[in-house]
């Protein structure tokens, strides 16, 4: 029976002239299995899809006599195929934006689509270009929330446009698939899907664009802080405790992929009463908080429970646009300053400057 | 090397054909023999989820086996894409660190990278 070693020693005869190398030097032999005297892999040609037939077969015949020739061998099974030489460098998620913000949660409903859409309207009121992206291929919401509807437009050959709600550039499943129809996904398709997205979507030059995560912990998640060159992320979390159990778990997720949590908004945290303009602490105001002082990581501040914030989402204008001296949009906004302030400190996002192609 | 939180690679390179250098934001000049980070994958492919126990053969690695490219994933880890068809492993910065073959980190009896 031959080594690994024999095997490859015999496969350097072989030669890819259009490369001026040898089949083991251009990577092409791949998955190699020695059985007794039964030797087979695959021969995996980095060649332009073009190549002529005659050509693939010639080299795949040779690597066969090549092998065939070697003591003990006494059968050979070689797979053939072609693939085009992997590019210098990878395609870089989001070029021209300089940070990349989560808003996240544990649990769904906490406001966490609201405050994303609230902080990305802030954000702009402070003078950032912004961009959102709704990343929350179950549930849509930023459609309605931010009120833009449409489809978006190709942008050369590969990419699309975001649309445009409030001076934000904005980005949705929502805009792809029609309103009605549920999302039923695998975990493989959410993966796929979701990666398109960060890829295709041209966002040009932006300060930040915040990105409305799926709830909870789980596939999309997953992706998005592998993909997405993810500068920090804000947890929201409302009083209760199993909100704050579920803010926990969001903490965690982030602290295993080294994304910088920037700190917990408490959303809902007290009611402010529409006739006498008393605040009233319905849950236990201060859980939020409370959290982050356990877990070291920045408080960022309490959202009322207000009329108005709800109806603004409905209505397609975040409570920050449609009534900016509310106690909740005055509670976004310092929320935003303090993500900006948090940002700026921390640098540029250091996504994707670890890509490398090898020399053979 | 052990890696402190905060710690993570601020550059990839390459000495020769065989060998990865990483440069830490520590200062740490992390070499590795790119085989040995190949056989040290730890994906489900290459490592039984359930027991930890290790189901690769290295014979079925080729001596020569070497990435191809090398990607980011998000802030953690790189994840490289090998000669021999491999692609599916994850290296964290704690395992880079660990894996570190240069002479100061380099297990005793071993070569250095």
């Amino acid at each position: 029976m031959p080594g690994t070693q024999e095997v490859f020693s015999a496969l350097k005869h072989v030669q890819i002239p259009r490369l001026g190398k040898d089949v083991v030097a251009a990577a092409a032999v791949r998955g190699l299995v020695i059985s007794g005297g039964a030797v087979s892999f695959d021969l995996v040609l980095p060649l332009p899809p073009d190549v002529p037939e005659a050509e693939v077969r010639g080299l795949q015949a040779a690597c066969e006599a090549a092998v065939r020739s070697l003591k003990g061998v006494s059968s050979v099974h070689v797979r053939s195929s072609v693939q085009p030489a992997a590019q210098a460098a990878g395609r870089r998620v989001m070029p021209g934006v300089r940070h990349v913000v989560a808003v996240a949660s544990g649990k769904g409903g906490v406001g966490k689509s609201t405050t994303a859409a609230n902080l990305a309207v802030a954000l702009a009121r402070l003078g950032q270009r912004v961009g959102l992206l709704d990343a929350d291929i179950y549930g849509p919401s930023m459609p309605t929330m931010m009120g833009a509807h449409g489809r978006p437009e190709p942008a050369g050959e590969k990419s699309i446009k975001p649309l445009v709600a409030h001076g934000i550039r904005l980005m949705s499943i929502g805009f792809l698939v029609d309103a009605d129809t549920p999302m039923v996904w695998r975990g493989p398709m959410v993966h796929g899907a979701l990666t398109q997205f960060l890829e295709q979507v041209d966002w040009g030059e932006l300060d930040v664009v915040v990105v409305d995560m799926p709830p909870g912990t789980g596939d999309a998640q997953l992706t998005l802080t592998q993909k997405a060159p993810l500068s920090g992320a804000v947890i929201v979390t409302t009083p209760q405790l199993v909100s704050l159990v579920d803010a926990r778990k969001g903490l965690k997720m982030f602290e295993q992929v080294k994304v910088p949590v920037l700190g917990i908004v408490e959303n809902m945290s007290y009611f402010v009463c529409g006739s006498c303009q008393t605040e009233h602490d319905i849950f236990r105001r201060g859980g939020g908080r409370r959290t982050a002082t356990e877990l070291g990581v920045p408080f960022l501040g309490e959202v009322p429970l207000q009329a108005g914030v709800a109806e603004s989402g409905d209505e397609g204008m975040p409570i920050v646009l449609r009534a900016p001296d509310s106690p909740a949009a005055r509670a976004f906004v310092a929320v935003a300053e303090q993500v900006l302030a948090r940002l700026q400190a921390a640098g540029e996002s250091r996504g994707s400057s670890l890509s490398m192609a090898w020399q053979a | 090397m052990r890696v402190e939180a905060g710690v993570h690679p601020e550059r990839l390179g390459q000495d020769g054909p065989g060998v990865l250098t990483v440069a830490w934001s520590n200062g740490h000049h992390g070499r590795h023999r790119v085989r040995a980070l190949r056989l040290a994958c730890r994906c489900a492919q290459c490592v039984d989820e359930w027991s930890g126990e290790r189901t690769l053969d290295p014979d079925r690695v080729p001596p020569e086996v070497r990435p191809l490219r090398i990607e980011p994933v998000g802030l953690y880890g790189i994840q490289i894409e090998w000669s021999d068809g491999h692609g599916t492993g994850i290296f964290t910065w704690e395992t880079l660190g660990e894996l570190c073959a240069c002479a100061e980190c380099v297990k005793p009896g071993e070569e250095p990278a």
